[in-house]
């Protein structure tokens, strides 16, 4: 057999490998529903509940932040994250959280908050220009 | 709606909106012009080549002109501009307001378009005979460039965005009914705060230029086949593979000193879909690279060189692609949304990857394959199955990029791999493995034929050589502990620095030519040293065992890096001891001053530094911290914040204290009243406090003493954590009324009360107020020890210099020949 034959198999084989790598390590979007079902970590999508409560209390332990929060099927379930309490994060829109349940709560590895930002949204703020109106 | 706007600077724009639709027209004119200079059979009739120019230096003007109108626009403050008012604001410094002007996509791609224009004129000052059809590919994708900025509606599809689209066009609102809304708009949004860095200034600058050079070799490629000049394409477009490869490279690390120095993710790469994208075209460019010698050297590999020509461009395209279109939508921290241009990017893509294929496939059975096979002790090669494998690199990375692609193409619902840091780091170490062990023994390789027990007898040694050296170096940096794979990486890039080193020795021995590809690789073995101990070996300094903790969290949560500390308490951390001495502000940003000392066993002071890690505040966007970092030459110490109590905009003043005293109290725990005689001393939680001495007469701020009036000072000397404040309470009697006036220590987070005198006992009555540890100013912070990260910059810095040097030998050749 030729050696660039040998060589592109060998490519092919390591192509296909690649694609099997990927295929087992990716993840699923899921609910807490689902997280308690499975074993290994998913990403679960939903919105922070804003009436309950936001825990962080940095005197206490500086790495620990728990929240509650309502996934894409409406189920609520107690957030922990091993961290401090993502800025602006109550006014988040939505979350991405992944990690896995233990128990009742929710462990997230990782927080991903997409906020109403100022830099992806157009609004004129008319109320902070109109207070200086005096000065036309 | 015929509304006569007041205070509108529309001169700009129009002036602007003309250069857009000339620069389009012009650079259309161009790539006509030239498609027929290269197919007219007429050698003599030079009438469509001029036109070609002049077309295209007709494009460059404008886009100078383009620039200049959005300059000014964006340099004057006229918020008409949805530009200007969506970047800038008058409180930015004019170097932020040049940055301002690509902060934008707009800006981008008028950078992008800008760079080529100014390749193309290098190109028809030195491409000869390659001009036309070079000139025609290059044109044609300053078309395509030049169409995004057009912000025209054709056939009910708007194709571009304009920069010079109005406010009151691009945002909808009830305040643009009236003729006089300007003078409601005094500032614009201003910059991203995350933006506002010195690097914003320098690095998108550097990566449009590789981006934009990307396009040469490509136009080359295209040129070569399509004029049937096979081999003769390969030589120039090595140089500018060089070129592009070097700029390009650059362009990204760039980024990651970026986002080392100043953003807040604790590292230097994240594995964010951007920066992968940004790594796409570099990979194949570099594999390109390789293959286009390996051609020149041996004829062999000529189809594989080529496809990995092409392909960097359309990595380039599909990398913007990626970062424009909002594709990525959550996956990616920063990605733009999209501005409504998903589909034109698309053809864009399609555009240059249909040309691509068409060549091939037209030119196909002409292309110069040999049947040949090589010798499998031949330099050429192994440089080839290098190639292949930065290829495949490439392919996992666009593979794994592109989930949100293929979840948008095939209605699936995949979500990147859960751990995805690890998930890459793994998969790309595997692939570096391979990589820089070929970058090593292939250096003992000749070209076509080598002496093969010379050539293993001398790999071998360098091996060992390396094993030795790579057992040292795991050992002390602790790289142990980490996977396998890693180990491997290290051992084969230290084999390559080794192996390149002798090549560079022997080069000065007369081997001139091979100096520059080797000092390339000693360069891109360092890189991988550096970042894989730096990001491997990276030590939390600020370990946190306090707190009601979550036993056995999940993997990446583990490490509990936060520490809260409080104001001026000394607290230790690791081998420093650190205290938070106060902040300062310089708008937009707050700095938090950390004072860093370090004892030796004896207990004597060794090294004392401040850190300033800052936090900007921003109405919009919220806190954005920024770290700061020590540099040592072997390690660094880096430094953020990662949470604060609520900032109060402005620290009440003493009048204010004094109305809201009642408030006031509720700040401080229960009081406790001392009686006192001077030299007596009083404890409390933090230290003690001397009562140095009456003062009879004391003064108190805007009250006069009047005769009869009776003010008295009980000074105090207050220690605590080894630092020595005064304080003076002042006790008056005023029209046969008592006052007091109470001093506060906000260091200490004291508030003192000269509360009584009691002559009877010749003492008086001090009431310490102290605040409760939550009232307390503290910062939540996080210290990062990243060892050898020198070698990444270094690394990247011996990198160039190998493409400088490459690149100035390949041009003699180009000359020569």
């Amino acid at each position: 057999m030729k050696k660039s034959s040998i060589l592109g198999l060998v490519t092919i084989a390591v192509a296909i490998a690649v694609i099997i790598s990927l295929y087992s390590s990716t993840s699923t979007y899921g609910t807490f529903v689902d997280a308690k079902n499975t074993n290994g970590s998913l990403h679960v999508i939903g919105h922070l509940d804003k009436q309950k409560e936001l825990y962080y209390d940095a005197a206490k332990d500086a790495n620990y932040f728990s929240f509650y929060m309502t996934d894409k099927k409406g189920n609520e379930c107690k957030v922990v994250f091993s961290g401090t309490k993502p800025q602006d994060f109550e006014r988040s829109e939505q979350i991405v959280l992944v990690g896995e349940m233990r128990g009742n709560e929710f462990h997230a590895s990782h927080i991903q908050m997409k906020c109403p930002s100022k830099y992806t949204q157009d609004k004129v703020e008319v109320t902070e220009a109109s207070a200086k109106k005096a000065d036309i | 709606m015929n509304t006569v706007f007041k205070g509108e600077h529309l001169l700009p724009g129009h002036l602007g909106q003309i250069f857009v639709i000339i620069s389009f027209g012009a650079a259309l004119l161009s790539a006509i012009s030239y498609y027929f200079a290269t197919t007219n059979t007429d050698k003599l009739d030079k009438s469509w080549l001029k036109m070609g120019r002049i077309a295209f230096y007709l494009n460059g003007a404008s886009i100078l002109g383009i620039g200049t109108c959005l300059f000014y626009v964006i340099y004057n403050h006229y918020f008409e501009y949805h530009y200007a008012w969506a970047y800038t604001s008058r409180e930015l410094p004019v170097y932020y307001i040049i940055a301002g002007f690509w902060n934008g996509q707009e800006g981008g791609f008028l950078l992008w378009a800008f760079w080529q224009a100014v390749l193309g004129l290098v190109l028809i000052r030195r491409a000869k005979s390659w001009e036309q059809p070079v000139m025609t590919v290059v044109s044609l994708s300053q078309v395509l460039l030049a169409s995004m900025l057009l912000g025209i509606e054709v056939f009910g599809m708007r194709l571009g965005s304009s920069p010079f689209l109005l406010l009151r066009d691009a945002v909808e609102g009830p305040i643009f009914s009236n003729p006089d809304y300007l003078s409601f708009i005094k500032d614009g949004q201003g910059m991203n705060p995350l933006l506002q860095n010195y690097w914003m200034v320098i690095h998108p600058p550097v990566l449009f230029l590789g981006l934009a050079s990307v396009a040469i070799p490509f136009a080359y490629a295209i040129a070569g086949l399509w004029q049937k000049r096979y081999k003769e394409w390969v030589n120039p477009a090595i140089s500018y593979s060089l070129f592009g490869a070097m700029i390009l490279g650059v362009g990204v690390i760039m980024g990651s000193l970026w986002a080392y120095e100043s953003l807040n993710f604790g590292g230097f790469w994240a594995w964010d879909p951007v920066e992968n994208a940004s790594i796409f075209p570099w990979l194949t460019l570099v594999a390109g690279l390789h293959v286009l010698i390996v051609f020149k050297n041996t004829g062999h590999a000529y189809v594989t060189a080529t496809i990995l020509i092409l392909l960097s461009f359309i990595l380039v395209l599909y990398e913007s692609f990626l970062a424009r279109s909002g594709v990525l939508g959550e996956a990616s921290v920063h990605a733009f949304t999209d501005l409504g241009m998903f589909w034109q990017l698309v053809i864009f893509i399609l555009i240059f990857l249909a040309l691509s294929i068409w060549v091939l496939v037209a030119r196909w059975k002409e292309l110069p394959i040999t049947k040949k096979d090589e010798d499998t002790y031949s330099r050429e090669f192994w440089m080839f199955v290098g190639a292949i494998f930065l290829g495949l690199s490439c392919f996992h990375l666009v593979l794994v990029t592109s989930i949100p692609v293929w979840n948008a193409m095939f209605g699936t619902k995949l979500a990147p791999p859960a751990e995805s840091v690890t998930h890459y780091n793994v998969v790309q170490g595997s692939f570096a493995v391979v990589i820089a062990l070929l970058t090593g023994f292939t250096q003992f390789l000749k070209y076509k034929k080598t002496d093969v027990t010379r050539f293993f007898i001398t790999t071998l040694l360098y091996f060992v050589f390396a094993a030795l050296i790579t057992a040292l170096v795991v050992y002390t940096t602790g790289l142990y502990k980490l996977r396998f794979v890693f180990q491997l990486v290290m051992l084969t890039s230290i084999y390559s620095i080794l192996v390149n080193a002798k090549v560079l020795s022997d080069s000065f021995k007369g081997k001139f030519k091979l100096a520059g590809s080797a000092v390339a690789h000693i360069g891109f073995g360092l890189m991988l040293v550096g970042a894989l101990i730096a990001a491997g070996t990276r030590k939390v300094i600020s370990v946190n065992d306090k707190g009601i903790g979550i036993a056995n969290f999940s993997k990446a949560g583990d490490e509990r890096e936060n520490v809260m500390i409080y104001k001026n308490e000394p607290t230790k951390m690791g081998d420093y001891t650190i205290t938070y001495l106060g902040d300062s502000v310089s708008q937009p940003n707050h700095y938090y001053k950390v004072n860093y000392k370090r004892y030796d066993k004896g207990g004597k002071l060794t090294e004392e530094f401040l850190l300033k890690p800052n936090v900007q505040i921003n109405p919009q966007m919220g806190l954005t911290p920024s770290p700061d970092t020590k540099h040592y030459l072997f390690h660094d110490l880096y430094t953020h914040i990662t949470a604060l109590p609520p900032i109060k905009e402005k620290p009440a003043t003493e009048e204010a204290a004094m109305h809201g005293e009642q408030n006031d109290d509720a700040n401080y725990d229960a009081p406790i009243t001392h009686e006192v005689a001077p030299g007596d001393t009083i404890r409390f939680r933090e230290g003690y406090m001397v009562l140095k001495a009456l003062n009879k007469d004391a003064k108190v701020q805007n009250i006069p003493i009047a005769a009869g009036d009776i003010a008295i000072g009980a000074k105090l000397e207050v220690v605590a954590h080894g630092k020595t404040y005064e304080a003076e309470p002042v006790y008056m009697i005023k029209k046969n009324s008592a006052f007091d006036f109470a001093r506060k220590i906000e260091d200490v987070g004291l508030k003192l009360r000269f509360s009584k005198v009691l002559p009877e006992k010749n003492k008086v009555e001090i009431t310490v107020y102290q605040q409760p540890e939550s009232k307390r100013p503290w910062i939540v912070m996080s210290a990062l020890d990243f060892p050898y990260i020198n070698f990444l910059w270094s690394g990247t810095i011996i990198m160039v210099i190998g493409f400088l040097m490459s690149l100035s030998r390949r041009n003699k050749e180009l000359k020569t020949t």
